[in-house]
């Protein structure tokens, strides 16, 4: 009996830590949980349909609705769940929530490796003959993510490996007449 | 389907409901009818204000467009004070107008409301009558408007009985009651002007 009214108890506190919770997730304009949620560059959260629609309704003086701060459809973060049902849900109404902004992160990019075998090639003093292989190197096998064949990159690493195999070429002919 | 403007007065009204901090601040809400759409709210006047002791009902109208518009809000208890009108209870304050945000709710529109009878703010009036004896002859002003908080809002509190006699003097003339006192409100309490304006 004691038992059975702790465990109540327990359930009832946790449904309550759980409503405290969401609250921390809903929109400051129908103060609902957040559905298609963005955030403002002030850090306020949003539906993204109730942000557009106060948006829309005062485009001369937009301003975050909670703290006034300047704010645009421009300068707003989707926030993407774990189970983001985006795909599923037409908005008809409202145009599409503003897409993320995905900045790649820095890597070793084509010139970066290309110099490197050319330092490598001067310290073994066979220089030509492993510049010649790492140069065919990159066109038969990838090192690196390839790109989408038709791409502008693609484009360009296959102009840049041509431009190589070229200068390669050259070298050794070079090599061989002196 | 449920709208927005509805849906949001459901959870408002249960927030100012539950909140012991604005029965502390003596403010209430009340529904008025089921689609939310009207309401009664009631603040305090703040202490150490003319308006301390008094009681004010104040209308509001939820408009459809609500939150993205404000609530259409108006005294309904007579109150001299220079943002509000004493004829019609009409309200001058920027964030039921061009300040507001969608983020605010009925519980700050009557905290704010709360925080207008205390601090008036006589260059943006709604009563240029009021507004101008604010500043030219404060004392009679506060006079006035501890009157109006006795006579109006139920104060218990000071009532100046030198302004009930004139304000009799003048309903024995057979002028209203309540004109009789906007009068001599407007004209400082002096008998044969406001004589002069009801006449006019
Ligand atoms: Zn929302
Ligand atoms: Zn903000």
């Amino acid at each position: 009996m004691v038992l059975v009214e702790e465990d109540r108890s327990k359930s009832e506190n946790n449904s309550n830590e759980k409503n405290a919770d969401n609250s921390q997730y809903e929109c400051n304009i129908c103060l609902d949980t957040a559905r298609d949620a963005v955030i403002s560059l002030c850090g306020h959260l949003f539906c993204w349909p109730c942000l557009h629609k106060w948006l829309e309704t005062r485009p001369n003086n937009q301003t975050c609705p909670v703290c006034k701060s300047a704010i645009s459809k421009e300068k707003v973060i989707p926030l993407y769940g774990r189970n983001c049902t985006d795909k599923k849900d037409p908005r008809d109404k409202v145009p599409p929530r503003p897409q993320g902004q995905r900045t790649e992160a820095p890597r070793n990019n084509f010139f970066g490796s290309g110099l490197d075998g050319l330092h490598v090639s001067f310290g073994i003093g066979a220089f030509p003959f492993s510049f010649f292989a790492s140069t065919f190197n990159i066109t038969t096998e990838n090192r690196m993510p390839a790109p989408a064949p038709g791409s502008t990159q693609y484009a360009e690493e296959q102009f840049l490996s041509r431009i190589f195999l070229i200068v390669a070429i050259i070298f050794i002919i070079w090599i061989l007449l002196a | 389907m449920v709208s927005i403007a509805t849906a949001r007065i459901k959870r408002e009204f249960k927030e100012v409901v539950t909140s012991d901090e604005l029965t502390k601040c003596k403010i209430k809400l009340e529904l008025l009818n089921d689609n939310f759409t009207e309401l009664k709210g009631e603040i305090g006047g703040p202490p150490d204000t003319p308006y301390e002791g008094g009681t004010y009902q104040l209308e509001i109208k939820i408009p459809e467009t609500y939150p993205f518009n404000p609530p259409k809000v108006r005294f309904l208890t007579k109150i001299w004070h220079p943002n509000i009108s004493s004829v019609t209870g009409a309200i001058c304050l920027d964030i039921l107008k061009d300040q507001w945000a969608a983020a605010m709710t009925l519980r700050t529109v009557l905290l704010s409301l709360q925080a207008l009878l205390a601090t008036p703010e006589p260059d943006d009036p709604q009563d240029a009558v009021v507004a101008n004896q604010y500043k030219t002859n404060n004392k009679i002003f506060v006079k006035t408007a501890r009157h109006w908080t006795n006579i109006y809002a139920g104060s218990t509190l000071a009532a100046e009985p030198e302004f009930d006699s004139k304000v009799k003097q003048l309903i024995d003339m057979g002028f209203d009651n309540h004109k009789s006192r906007v009068a001599l409100s407007s004209h400082l309490w002096n008998v044969e002007h406001a004589i002069e304006s009801l006449y006019n």
